[in-house]
C-alpha cells in the first residue's frame, strides 16, 4: 500500500481503486496561515518591535524567486519563512493549441541550462501519447545526451555557485574561528587532489580566483563540447525529437564525445575527494552543521537513462521500463522506498494553488489513469493553469508556484534523490560501473590519469545542506559512469549495423491522445504531462524539480521545502551586531538544493530593520 | 579609426520582446552585410562564460568588438542610437560573482557580458555598444514603426564601426565597468 493520505486502495490482484464510501474522497482541510502571521506580530511586538518591510521583485537582472525570513538573532533561530516566485513564465499556456512537435522545442526555453532535458521530457511524453518507440541507438545517445548535461551542470553548482559559500572568504568573514583549524586539518584525499589541508581546499573554493572555481569554469566548456556533438548546440539542443534524436551518428561522432567524456574520470575522483574533505570538515568541528537545511528525506524523482531493450514509451510497461533505468524512480518517504513504478508515482501527484497567484479550476477531465488507477481532481492531467496576479500575502497568496504534492506530501527534488533512490531501491539492473547496495552506491571510475578507483556515496544520517551537496559531487561520477557504459553500448549498436537514430511517426489529426514525460534534470524531478486532441496540445502541464522545492505552503499549511529546511537551520554564524549578519546559514541551506532560477533572499532580522540580500542564482529554469 | 582590424560584430538581446528583441533579429540581416573578411558577425547570447571561451580560443583575437543591443533608458526616444565605448574597470568581486553567477544560468545581458569579459581580459583594443532605445519591454515578434524606420542607419552605423570607414561623425560615449550598473540602471 504505497498511498497513505490519498483515498487509493489496491484489491488482491494489485488492482487499484477509490476506496469507498466517502463522500468527498480528494476533499482537503485549508488553514488560515493568517494564524501563524497574528502569532509571529505578537511575537514581535512583545519583543519591541513590529517592522512592515517590503521585499522589491528581487534579483538584479532576471527577478524570479524571492525567500522571506524573520529570524531572532539572539536566540539564533529562524521564526518564520516564505518562498515566493516571482515571475509567471507561462509555457503552459504558450503551448496550448500547437503542434504538439512544436513542444520540445518551445519547452526546451524553460530553462537556460537544463534545456535538453526539457526537450527529453518532451519528447518523452509524446511518445508516450502517440506509442512511439524509438530504435536502442537513438535511446541510448540520448542516454549520453543527457548525462553530458548534468556534467555540465554539477560542477556549475558545486564550484561557481555554491563552492564560494565554502571557501576561505565567505568562511573568514562568517566563522573566522574554522580558519585555523582548516589550517590545521590535514586534507584525507589528498592522493586524489593534491591539497595538503582544508584551508588549501578553501582557499581554490574562493570565487572569481581560485584555481577550483577556475577549473570548474573551463570543465563546463568540455561537456558543452561533448554536448554538442549529440545536440547540435547548447543549451537547447536541436536534434531531440519524439522518436529518438535526428543527427546521424558515426564512430567520429562517439569519438569525438569519448575524448571529453575520459576527463571527468579524475574530475569525478577529484570533486567527490575535495567535497567529501570540506563536508566532513565542517560537520566534525560543529555537529551543528548537520542540522543546517535538515529535513527528511522525503523526495520523488522520476529516474533517468532508459535501457534501449526495455524502454517502449508506452505507459502500459512504464512500471518496468522505469525499473528498469540506470536511475530509479520513485518517492521516498523519511528515507524509506515507498514506491518505484511510474505509474504510482504519476498518480499520487497533485498541485494546490490556494497560496499561488493563479485561479483554482472546474471540472475533472480524468478520473483514472488507463489502468484504472483513481486520479484526483489536483492532477496534473485534470489541471487547467488560469493566472490570476493579485497582492502578496503572507496570509493568503505570495508565489507563483504552485504547490505539488505527491500522496498529499511536499516532495523535495535534486540530483541526489536520483541516488539515493537508486542505491536504496536496489532496482536497476547491474552495471559494471555502479553497485547498489541498499545503503550506498560504488561508483567503479576507470583509470584516465589518475588510477582507476571505487567510490562510495554512503546514504547519510541527516539529510541536510552538506550531504546535499556531497551527493551532488558523487553524481558526477555516476553521470560519468552511465554516459560511458552508453558510449560503450552505441559503439556496439554502430559495429553490429544498427545505426537508425529515430523512429517516424505521424500525428493522428483526430482523437484524443494522453501521456506524461518523466526524465530527470540537472536538479532531479522532472515531468511534463500532456493531452493531445485533434492533433493539436489541449493541455500541458510541466512540474520542475523547483516547482516542488520552492512550493509555497500546502493547503493544510504544511510547508514547502525550501521553507522547511530553512525553518530547521541553526544560526551558527559569527556576527557583533546584527548589521553584520550575513545570513550564511540560510544561504547554504538555500543553495544545496541547487534553486533552479534566479533567487534572491531576504533575510529580516528580527527587533532590527536590518534586511539581508543575497542571490542564490541557479539556472533559469521554470516554475509554471 | 584603424581599419583592417579582426573585428567581431556581436547581437546580444532576448527574442519575442518587441522592440528588445532588434538585436537578435538584426543578425541574418547583420549577416548579409558586405563586410571584408577580417569582419565576423555572431551572436552572443550563448553565455558571457561560452563567449569568454570563444574569444579565448579565437586566434589571432578580435582586437575589435562591436555589440547591438537595445536597452530601455530614461531620456531616450525610441530608435536613438546611442554609441558607447568600452572603456574597462570593474564592479566590486561581489557584483562580478553575481554576474557569473546569471552567466552560468542563461541570462542574456550586455552588462554581464562586457564586465565577466573584461575580468577575464578578451577585450583587446576597442569595444563598442551600438545601444538603440526600444522603449517598454513587450512581448511579440514584431518591432514599432519608429525601430523599423531605424533599420538601415544602425546597419550603416554598425558596418561603419567594423571597418573603421566612417561616413558619418559619431558621437562617443564612454562607458565603465565600475560605474556600469548605475549607468544602465538609471
Amino acid at each position: 500500500m504505497c498511498f497513505k493520505n490519498l483515498p487509493i486502495a489496491f484489491d488482491e490482484q494489485g488492482n487499484a481503486y477509490l476506496k469507498e464510501d466517502i463522500a468527498n474522497p480528494y476533499e482537503y482541510k485549508v488553514v488560515d496561515l493568517g494564524v501563524e502571521q497574528d502569532k509571529l506580530k505578537s511575537l514581535m511586538e512583545k519583543n519591541g518591535f513590529i517592522r512592515s518591510v517590503d521585499y522589491d521583485p528581487v534579483t538584479r537582472v532576471a527577478g524570479a524567486l524571492a525567500f522571506h525570513s524573520v529570524v531572532d538573532l539572539q536566540e539564533k533561530k529562524v521564526l518564520s519563512t516564505n518562498s515566493m516566485a516571482t515571475l509567471f513564465r507561462g509555457y503552459e499556456i504558450i503551448l496550448k493549441g500547437r503542434d504538439p512537435r512544436d513542444a520540445a522545442y518551445i519547452s526546451s526555453r524553460a530553462c537556460g541550462v537544463c534545456g535538453g532535458v526539457h526537450a527529453t521530457t518532451s519528447a518523452l511524453a509524446i511518445e508516450m501519447a502517440l506509442g512511439i518507440k524509438p530504435p536502442p541507438l537513438g535511446i541510448v545517445m540520448r542516454n549520453i545526451l543527457l548525462a553530458i548535461e548534468y556534467l555540465y551542470d554539477h560542477p556549475l553548482h558545486l564550484f561557481l555557485l555554491s563552492g564560494p559559500d565554502y571557501s576561505e572568504e565567505l568562511v573568514g568573514a562568517t566563522n573566522p574561528e574554522l580558519i585555523p583549524k582548516a589550517a590545521n586539518t590535514k586534507a584525507k584525499n589528498k592522493a586524489v587532489h593534491g591539497y595538503d589541508t582544508i584551508l588549501d581546499i578553501m582557499k581554490d573554493l574562493n570565487p572569481l580566483k581560485g584555481k577550483l572555481y577556475l577549473e570548474a569554469l573551463s570543465m563546463t566548456r568540455v561537456a558543452r563540447e561533448a554536448y554538442v556533438q549529440i545536440g547540435g548546440k547548447y543549451p537547447h539542443p536541436q536534434s531531440v525529437v519524439p522518436g529518438g534524436i535526428s543527427v546521424t551518428v558515426t564512430i567520429s561522432t562517439l569519438n569525438e564525445v569519448y575524448t571529453r567524456l575520459i576527463k571527468f574520470f579524475d574530475y569525478g575522483q577529484k570533486t567527490t575527494g575535495i567535497w567529501d574533505d570540506i563536508f566532513d570538515f565542517f560537520l566534525e568541528e560543529d555537529p551543528r552543521y548537520s542540522q543546517c537545511g535538515v529535513r527528511p528525506a522525503t523526495m520523488a524523482d522520476t529516474g533517468v537513462w532508459d535501457r534501449p531493450d526495455s524502454y517502449d514509451g508506452t505507459f502500459e510497461n512504464c512500471d518496468k521500463w522505469g525499473n528498469d533505468r540506470w536511475s530509479t524512480p520513485g518517492i521516498l518517504v523519511d528515507g524509506e522506498v515507498v514506491t518505484t513504478n511510474l505509474k504510482e508515482l504519476n498518480a499520487g501527484l497533485e498541485e494546490f494553488v490556494e497560496h499561488s497567484y493563479y485561479e483554482k479550476w472546474d471540472g475533472q477531465t480524468y478520473k483514472t489513469d488507463a489502468n484504472g488507477m483513481p486520479l484526483s481532481p489536483n492532477h496534473p492531467w485534470n489541471k487547467d493553469t488560469i493566472p490570476k496576479p493579485g497582492k502578496q500575502s503572507w496570509r493568503d497568496r505570495y508565489s507563483w508556484d504552485t504547490c505539488p504534492t505527491w500522496d498529499r506530501m511536499p516532495m523535495e527534488a535534486g540530483a541526489y534523490s536520483r541516488m539515493y533512490l537508486t542505491a536504496k531501491a536496489q532496482r536497476a539492473p547491474s552495471s559494471p560501473y555502479l553497485e547498489n547496495t541498499g545503503h550506498s552506491m560504488k561508483i567503479n571510475v576507470p583509470k584516465y590519469n589518475l588510477p582507476a578507483a571505487q567510490l562510495e556515496w554512503k546514504i547519510p544520517e541527516h539529510w541536510n545542506a552538506f550531504e546535499r551537496n556531497r551527493a551532488r559531487a558523487y553524481c558526477i561520477p555516476y553521470s560519468a559512469m552511465v554516459a560511458f557504459e552508453n558510449w560503450q553500448m552505441a559503439m556496439q549498436l554502430i559495429r553490429n549495423g544498427e545505426t537508425a537514430v529515430s523512429t517516424p511517426y505521424e500525428i493522428p489529426k483526430t482523437g484524443t491522445q494522453i501521456g506524461f514525460g518523466a526524465w530527470g534534470a540537472g536538479r532531479g524531478f522532472l515531468t511534463h504531462h500532456l493531452i493531445v486532441q485533434d492533433g493539436l496540445i489541449k493541455n500541458y502541464q510541466i512540474i520542475t524539480p523547483s516547482t516542488l522545492n520552492a512550493a509555497p505552503r500546502a493547503p493544510w499549511g504544511a510547508p514547502g521545502p525550501y521553507e522547511e529546511a530553512v525553518l530547521n537551520t541553526p544560526i551558527l554564524e559569527k556576527y557583533d551586531k546584527p548589521e553584520d549578519y550575513k545570513g550564511i546559514d540560510i544561504l547554504r541551506a538555500i543553495r544545496s538544493f541547487d534553486p533552479c532560477m534566479p533567487c534572491t533572499t531576504h533575510i529580516m532580522a528580527k527587533d532590527t530593520d536590518h534586511v539581508v540580500t543575497r542571490e542564490v542564482t541557479t539556472c533559469a529554469c521554470g516554475i509554471e | 579609426m584603424e581599419s583592417n582590424k579582426k573585428t567581431l560584430i556581436g547581437t546580444v538581446g532576448y527574442h519575442i520582446l518587441g522592440n528588445h528583441s532588434m538585436p537578435p533579429m538584426m543578425y541574418p540581416h547583420l549577416q548579409k552585410l558586405s563586410l571584408p573578411d577580417y569582419v565576423k558577425v555572431d551572436e552572443l547570447n550563448w553565455g558571457p562564460v561560452a563567449v569568454v571561451q570563444m574569444f579565448e580560443a579565437e586566434k589571432p583575437a578580435f582586437k575589435r568588438v562591436i555589440i547591438l543591443c537595445a536597452i530601455e533608458r530614461d531620456h531616450r526616444d525610441i530608435g536613438e542610437i546611442t554609441v558607447y565605448k568600452w572603456m574597462g574597470g570593474l564592479p566590486d568581486e561581489e557584483q562580478i560573482q553575481a554576474c557569473v553567477g546569471d552567466a552560468a544560468t542563461g541570462v542574456i545581458s550586455v552588462e554581464n557580458l562586457l564586465v565577466i569579459g573584461e575580468y577575464f581580459k578578451v577585450w583587446k583594443d576597442e569595444v563598442y555598444l551600438v545601444d538603440v532605445e526600444p522603449g517598454p519591454e513587450v512581448a511579440g515578434e514584431q518591432l514599432t514603426p519608429k525601430m523599423e524606420a531605424q533599420l538601415p542607419h544602425i546597419l550603416s552605423l554598425v558596418r561603419q564601426l567594423a571597418t573603421g570607414e566612417l561616413n558619418e561623425e559619431i558621437k562617443l560615449q564612454y562607458l565603465r565597468g565600475d560605474k556600469i550598473f548605475e549607468e544602465i540602471n538609471v
